[in-house]
C-alpha cells in the first residue's frame, strides 16, 4: 500500500474511529484513558442516548422524514422522466434548467424563505412539511438522473410492447422502471440520505422538541450539556450513521453513483 | 393505431410535421395510451413543485429584501436597496464576508491538494479497489453536524489524538478550539473533510479517461512521476479540476452545520461565515428582511461560482 493510499485510509477514517472508541468509553476515562482502545469497553453511553427522549423522537422522525422524501422524489421524478426521455413537447427545454437550479439554489438560500412560508402556512413543526421542503431541492437532480437512465432503454422494446397492446402505465411498470432498478435505489439512498443527513432546513422548519431530526438534535445536544458529556456525543453521532453501516458494503456503489449525480456533468 | 385517427384532427393550415431523424420517425405520441396532453400530465407535478419549492422562495426572498419593519412583526414598508446599504456598511456583516473568503480559500487549496493526492493514488491503486472506494467515499453519509463532533473530539485540547500526537514529540497540546487562527484551521479540515469524496471522484473519473499513451510518451522522454503528474496528468484534467474546484467553493460558501457545530462562529468571531451571520440575522436578532437580503447576497455569490464553472467547462469542452 503506497503511502498516499495509507493516508488516504487514515485521513477518513481515524475521526470515525476516534468517535466509535470514545463511544465506548465512560466519561472519565475520557481523559484518564485517551489511548485509542477503551480499557474497559461499555455501551453506557449508548444506553445513555437511546434513553433520551430527545434522541428515540428525532430517530423516528428521521426514518419517517426519509423515507417519505425517497417515495415523494421517486413519485414525482420517474413520470416527469419518463415525459422528458420519451416526448417531443413543449417544456422539454426545462429539462436543462433542471441540470443547474440545484447548484443555484443550495439549502441556505431557502432556509429564510420557507421559514416565512411554513409560519405563514402554519406547518412549522410538521414532518410532511419537511418531506416537501427535501423533495423539492432533491427533485431537479433526480429527474436529470433518471432521464438519462430511462434513455439508454432502447426504444424498440417499447414500441413492441405497443404493439402488443400494452399501455404506458404497463410499459413502465413492466419494462421501464424494473430495467432501471439500480437507478432507482441511487436515487431513492440519495433522497433518503439528504433528508436523514439535512440540518439547514430542519433548523428553520422545526422549534419544538420531538419534532426535529437528528442532526438538529444532535447540535442541541452538545450546546445544552453545560458540561460536556463527550462518550454520549460520540455515541449519538455514531448512532446516526446507524443505518448506513448495516447496509454499507451492499450500498456502496449506489452511493458513488449517487455522489457523482449529485455534482458533475 | 390510434395515432392515425388522431392525425386529421390537425387543424389544415399546420405543414405535416418534418421528420428529422429515423428516430423521430416513431412517434411516441401516437402510442398507445398517449394523447398530446400526456407528457404534460406527467412531467406537470414535478415541474409545479419545482417552481413552488425553489423558484418561488428566490422570488421571495429577492422581494422581500425590498421591505423593512420596523420591529418584529410589524407590517413591512418598502425600504428600496436600504438593506442592501445596510449590509455593505455594516463591519459585522463585512467581516464575515472575509471570514468565508479566508473559509473557502482555505478549503480551495487543502480540498484540491489533498483530493489530487488521493485521486492519483487511487488510480494506481491496482488491488483491493472496492475496499479504497468504500473507504473514500464514508464522510459522504456523515452529516455535517456529526462529522463537527468528530473533529471536536480529534481536537479536544485535553484528551484529542492531535494533541497526544504532538505531545509525542515533546511540545504543548494547542488549544485549537481557543486560538482563532486554529480554530478555522479546524474547521477547513472538517469542512474539507465533509466534501473531499465528492471531489476524488470527480477527479478520478477524470484521470481514468487519460489516454495511456500519453503517460507511456511522457515516460519513453524520461519524465519522472512528479513531472508526469504536472506536466501531463493534472492539464489533461483541467475540467475535472474545475469541477471539483466549484464544488468545493459551493459547499464551503454554503456550509452551516459545520461551522455552526464545531465552533459556532468563534472564538472572537473567528469562524463567524456568512451562513453564521445569516442563522444569526434570522433565528438570533429576528431581522427577517436583513436576512433575506444576506440569502440574496448569497445567491448571487453561488450564482456567479456556478456560472463560472460552466463557461470554464465549456471552454474545456471545446479546447478538448
Amino acid at each position: 500500500m503506497s503511502v498516499p493510499l495509507a493516508l488516504l485510509v487514515l485521513w477518513t477514517l481515524v475521526p470515525m474511529l476516534i468517535t466509535l472508541s470514545i463511544s465506548f468509553k465512560s466519561r472519565g476515562e475520557v481523559f484518564s484513558a485517551p489511548a485509542l482502545l477503551p480499557p474497559n469497553p461499555t455501551l453506557d453511553a449508548y444506553r445513555e442516548v437511546l434513553a433520551r427522549s430527545g434522541f428515540r423522537g428525532a430517530a423516528i422522525n428521521s426514518l419517517i422524514v426519509g423515507m417519505g422524501t425517497a417515495a415523494l422524489t421517486l413519485a414525482l421524478a420517474v413520470p416527469a422522466a419518463y415525459a422528458f426521455a420519451r416526448f417531443r413537447f413543449r417544456g422539454r427545454h426545462l429539462l436543462l434548467l433542471f441540470t443547474l437550479l440545484p447548484r443555484l439554489i443550495p439549502s441556505l438560500g431557502l432556509m429564510v424563505p420557507y421559514y416565512r412560508f411554513a409560519v405563514a402556512l402554519g406547518a412549522l413543526d410538521n414532518r410532511l412539511t419537511l418531506v416537501v421542503a427535501f423533495t423539492g431541492t432533491l427533485l431537479p437532480v433526480s429527474v436529470w438522473l433518471l432521464v438519462g437512465f430511462f434513455q439508454q432503454i432502447p426504444r424498440e422494446i417499447e414500441e413492441a410492447a405497443n404493439v402488443d397492446g400494452t399501455n404506458m402505465f404497463k410499459r413502465i411498470r413492466y419494462i421501464v422502471l424494473p430495467l432501471t432498478v439500480p437507478a432507482l435505489i441511487t436515487i431513492g439512498l440519495l433522497a433518503f440520505r439528504e433528508a436523514w443527513n439535512e440540518f439547514n432546513l430542519v433548523l428553520a422548519l422545526t422549534r419544538t422538541p420531538g419534532k426535529r431530526t437528528l442532526p438538529y438534535e444532535l447540535w442541541l445536544m452538545q450546546d445544552s450539556t453545560g458540561f460536556a458529556n463527550y462518550p454520549a456525543e460520540a455515541a449519538f453521532a455514531v448512532l446516526t450513521l446507524v443505518p448506513f453501516i448495516l447496509v454499507y458494503m451492499r450500498i456502496e456503489r449506489y452511493v458513488v453513483g449517487g455522489i457523482t449525480a449529485g455534482a458533475t456533468k | 393505431m390510434r395515432g392515425k385517427a388522431a392525425r386529421p384532427s390537425r387543424r389544415p393550415w399546420q405543414k405535416p410535421r418534418k421528420l428529422k431523424s429515423n428516430t423521430d420517425a416513431i412517434d411516441l405520441n401516437s402510442l398507445i395510451g398517449h394523447s398530446r396532453i400526456t407528457p404534460y400530465i406527467l412531467s406537470g407535478p414535478a415541474i409545479i413543485a419545482v417552481s413552488l419549492l425553489l423558484a418561488l422562495p428566490v422570488v421571495y426572498a429577492a422581494w422581500g429584501s425590498l421591505f423593512n419593519a420596523e420591529f418584529f412583526g410589524a407590517p413591512p414598508e418598502f425600504a428600496g436597496i436600504q438593506n442592501y446599504i445596510n449590509l455593505f456598511t455594516d463591519p459585522d456583516f463585512l467581516w464575515s464576508m472575509s471570514r468565508s473568503a479566508i473559509f473557502i480559500l482555505g478549503c480551495l487549496i487543502v480540498g484540491t491538494v489533498l483530493a489530487l493526492t488521493f485521486a492519483f493514488a487511487l488510480n494506481r491503486a491496482a488491488k483491493r479497489m472496492r475496499f479504497f472506494r468504500a473507504v473514500t467515499i464514508a464522510p459522504y453519509l456523515v452529516s455535517g453536524v456529526a462529522a463537527a463532533v468528530m473533529f471536536k473530539l480529534l481536537f479536544n485540547q485535553d484528551f484529542g489524538q492531535v494533541n497526544q500526537l504532538i505531545e509525542v514529540f515533546g511540545l504543548e497540546g494547542l488549544p485549537w478550539f481557543a486560538n482563532p487562527t486554529f480554530a478555522m484551521i479546524v474547521v477547513i479540515l472538517a469542512q474539507v473533510w465533509t466534501d473531499l469524496p465528492l471531489s476524488i471522484l470527480i477527479l478520478l473519473g477524470g484521470l481514468q479517461t487519460i489516454d495511456p499513451s500519453y503517460i507511456d510518451a511522457a515516460k519513453v522522454d524520461g519524465a519522472t512521476g512528479w513531472s508526469r503528474a504536472w506536466y501531463v496528468s493534472i492539464p489533461l484534467i483541467a475540467p475535472q479540476l474545475a469541477i471539483s474546484t466549484v464544488w468545493l467553493s459551493y459547499g464551503t460558501l454554503t456550509s452551516l452545520g459545520v461551522v455552526l457545530a464545531l465552533t459556532g462562529g468563534g472564538p472572537q468571531r473567528a469562524t463567524q461565515t456568512l451562513p453564521i451571520e445569516l442563522y444569526q440575522t434570522v433565528f438570533v436578532r429576528l431581522e427577517t428582511h436583513q436576512a433575506l437580503a444576506i440569502v440574496v447576497v448569497v445567491l448571487v455569490l453561488n450564482a456567479l461560482l456556478t456560472l463560472g464553472y460552466v463557461r470554464m467547462s465549456r471552454r474545456y469542452d471545446v479546447a478538448r
